[in-house]
């Protein structure tokens, strides 16, 4: 593995990773060699946020890094390559709701760790959760909120997920800035996350795996 | 001898300008920065309702005041919808628009200034921002977009209006200006309710929190115009427009406040803060972008005699070594969540501590819990007594009456140095 192109990633230098990232593929090599680096560096980038070496801005620059050259090695990689997922998260903003810069954070994490995660989007009805967790065969699903009315949108959602048989099927979390372990309670939901780097941990967790 | 309502309100002004000074009180208050839509929800009123009709929105706040007995009359935080309404205005939805008559007014983020147009902002702020920025922000305001005039004073004679011509007899112009009317009459409505609140409030014995509003520049970029995808990425693609933007934003804020409160005779100013908390940045970028534009605006109001009111929306613990530096009993600091240990060792004797009871507990939890929650924030505080009791953003919408009530009882009850 080259250290080049994650030490670019990881410094933000998008101009020098993409120029890596061609001069590589000039120089013949596969693709999903360089993919896998890249992933490497995401990877890292998110185990830095969790110990708060880096913050929002590094994520969200290394997501629009990632993009570019994920958009560079499409045309040249035939077969499928994807790494394993990690797991399936159904996230969405509850009804009621329309704030979607916390849950998109998570979104990101969660996708460059490896989970095929599946972004609902805001003001997110009881039922589409039920439906997605049904077609996609979640094992953890994400409800967040920034309103003081989530709290009652959680609570309903998690209630709605359990009237539908499913609860026992999945882990729960909640997150956004009003929410605690007083919420945590209310809502019956698993756990709780003050960050990206906490619902990145519990999807670990609860996936069997390392955050 | 109970005291007068003119004696009540003098009272509670000094105990609050005491508590900002650092000098103890005789008790702790309780005033709540603002409420929304509280008042009106546990009349069983729906939130549409209240933004329909503002002296039913000023009904409940003076009600709410008088039942749970704050130590002031808190802000208004309902805007004057119908005003947005006859706008078309994009970047709020409400109750009664198209969300629910239940659902709070909410704020659309959104890059309203693209990066690759923050050249022509910069070249043009109030060009850019009449012809290019307010037209996306308001469908009624389209036309603004094709406003080419010359300066007015090349156009201040009887002969030379009639050049305003073109551009007033364009299509969607007339009806832009119909528009304003109708955004200009439920506008004095929502002002001569307001005006009529306070008054009553003020005779009543209960102060006005604020008038004055401002924005740190960070903010007003990041919130309003380029949001926090975009301010991000300028951060490490275009620092240097990033930080022009900030310097154009920051004599709005700063003139805004000083304006409103020469204008009103009122020397507090209500500071909303968002993108400088734990979390966003690191201390290197929040020290480059966000603390110099913050503190500016912060001094701007100490040297004009303003006191003012920070907001710290999200976790500010990581920033208290910054807090720390400012001028000691100046600044009337409100909270949403912190390290309240923390902020008495760093902070303690720079300014007083206000809010921070979670809205967890008020929405959800017990009269009991919030109860222990409110001592635990006056014994933590009862040495100096630099206190204000309120939740983290005024009083959360949902907020079981009972525990709001619970919090009154407790300041009453523990709050007393």
């Amino acid at each position: 593995m080259s250290t080049e192109l994650t030490d670019a990633i990881l410094a933000m230098d998008e101009d020098g990773a993409l120029k890596i990232v061609k001069d590589r593929l000039d120089g013949g090599e596969a693709p999903e060699a360089v993919l896998d680096d890249a992933r490497s560096a995401m990877t890292t980038l998110g185990e830095k946020f969790a110990c708060e070496e880096v913050f929002i801005p590094e994520l969200i620059m290394g997501g629009e890094i990632m993009k570019g050259i994920a958009a560079e090695l499409k045309p040249r990689i035939t077969a499928e390559h994807t790494a394993e997922k990690r797991g399936t998260v159904v996230i969405g903003t509850v009804h009621g709701d329309i704030h979607d810069i916390g849950k998109d954070v998570v979104v990101m994490m969660l996708e460059v760790s490896g989970y095929d995660v599946h972004d609902l989007g805001i003001d997110v009805p009881v039922e589409s959760f039920v439906a997605a967790i049904q077609e996609h065969g979640a094992q953890v699903v994400g409800l967040s909120g920034l309103l003081t009315l989530a709290f009652d949108s959680m609570k309903g959602t998690i209630e709605g997920i359990a009237a539908a048989g499913l609860r026992d099927r999945v882990k729960i979390m909640i997150g956004g800035s009003p929410v605690d372990e007083q919420i945590c309670t209310y809502a019956g939901a698993d756990g709780w996350g003050r960050d990206a780097a906490a619902a990145l941990a519990m999807a670990a967790d609860w996936t069997g795996g390392a955050a | 001898m109970t005291p007068t309502p003119e004696e009540l309100y003098a009272q509670r002004e000094q105990r609050f300008n005491d508590i900002v000074a650092l000098k103890k009180p005789d008790k702790i208050p309780f005033m709540p920065l603002m409420m929304h839509y509280f008042p009106s929800r546990i009349a069983g009123v729906s939130n549409a309702a209240v933004e329909a009709d503002h002296f039913l929105m000023t009904k409940y706040m003076k009600e709410a005041t008088l039942k749970f007995g704050f130590d002031w009359a808190a802000a208004v935080g309902v805007p004057p919808t119908k005003s947005l309404e006859a706008l078309q205005v994009k970047q709020i939805r409400w109750p009664g628009g198209d969300l629910a008559d239940d659902a709070p007014f909410q704020w659309v983020e959104g890059e309203y200034i693209e990066a690759d147009e923050v050249d022509q902002f910069l070249a043009d702020p109030p060009g850019f921002a009449t012809r290019t920025i307010l037209p996306r922000i308001a469908a009624v305001l389209q036309p603004l977009s094709f406003l080419q005039l010359p300066p007015m004073h090349w156009l201040a004679n009887g002969y030379s209006t009639i050049l305003l011509a073109p551009f007033l007899a364009a299509p969607g112009v007339k009806e832009m200006f119909e528009a304003m009317a109708r955004f200009a009459e439920d506008a004095q409505n929502y002002m001569a309710a307001e005006g009529a609140y306070w008054g009553e409030m003020a005779a009543m014995g209960y102060p006005q929190p604020f008038v004055a509003v401002g924005f740190p520049a960070f903010d007003l970029v990041s919130d309003y115009f380029r949001s926090l995808r975009g301010s991000t990425l300028d951060m490490f693609r275009q620092p240097d427009k990033l930080l022009a933007m900030i310097d154009v934003m920051l004599p709005a804020s700063i003139n805004l406040i000083i304006g409103a409160c020469k204008a009103t005779h009122t020397t507090r100013a209500f500071i909303p803060m968002h993108r400088g908390a734990g979390g966003f940045m690191s201390d290197e970028q929040f020290e480059k972008f966000y603390w110099p534009c913050f503190s500016a605006l912060i001094y701007a109001c100490i040297e004009n005699g303003i006191t003012p009111m920070p907001l710290f929306e999200g976790d500010y613990t990581p920033r208290l070594k910054y807090l720390a530096t400012l001028p000691p009993g100046k600044v009337a600091a409100h909270f949403d969540k912190i390290d309240r240990a923390k902020f008495k060792e760093l902070c303690g004797d720079v300014m007083c501590f206000w809010g921070n009871v979670p809205p967890s507990l008020l929405c959800t939890g017990t009269p009991e819990q919030v109860k222990d929650d409110v001592k635990e924030l006056i014994d933590l505080f009862a040495d100096t007594g630099s206190l204000i009791l309120d939740s983290c953003i005024g009083i959360p919408d949902e907020s079981k009456p009972e525990n709001v009530m619970a919090l009154k009882e407790a300041v009453d009850e523990y709050g007393v140095l």
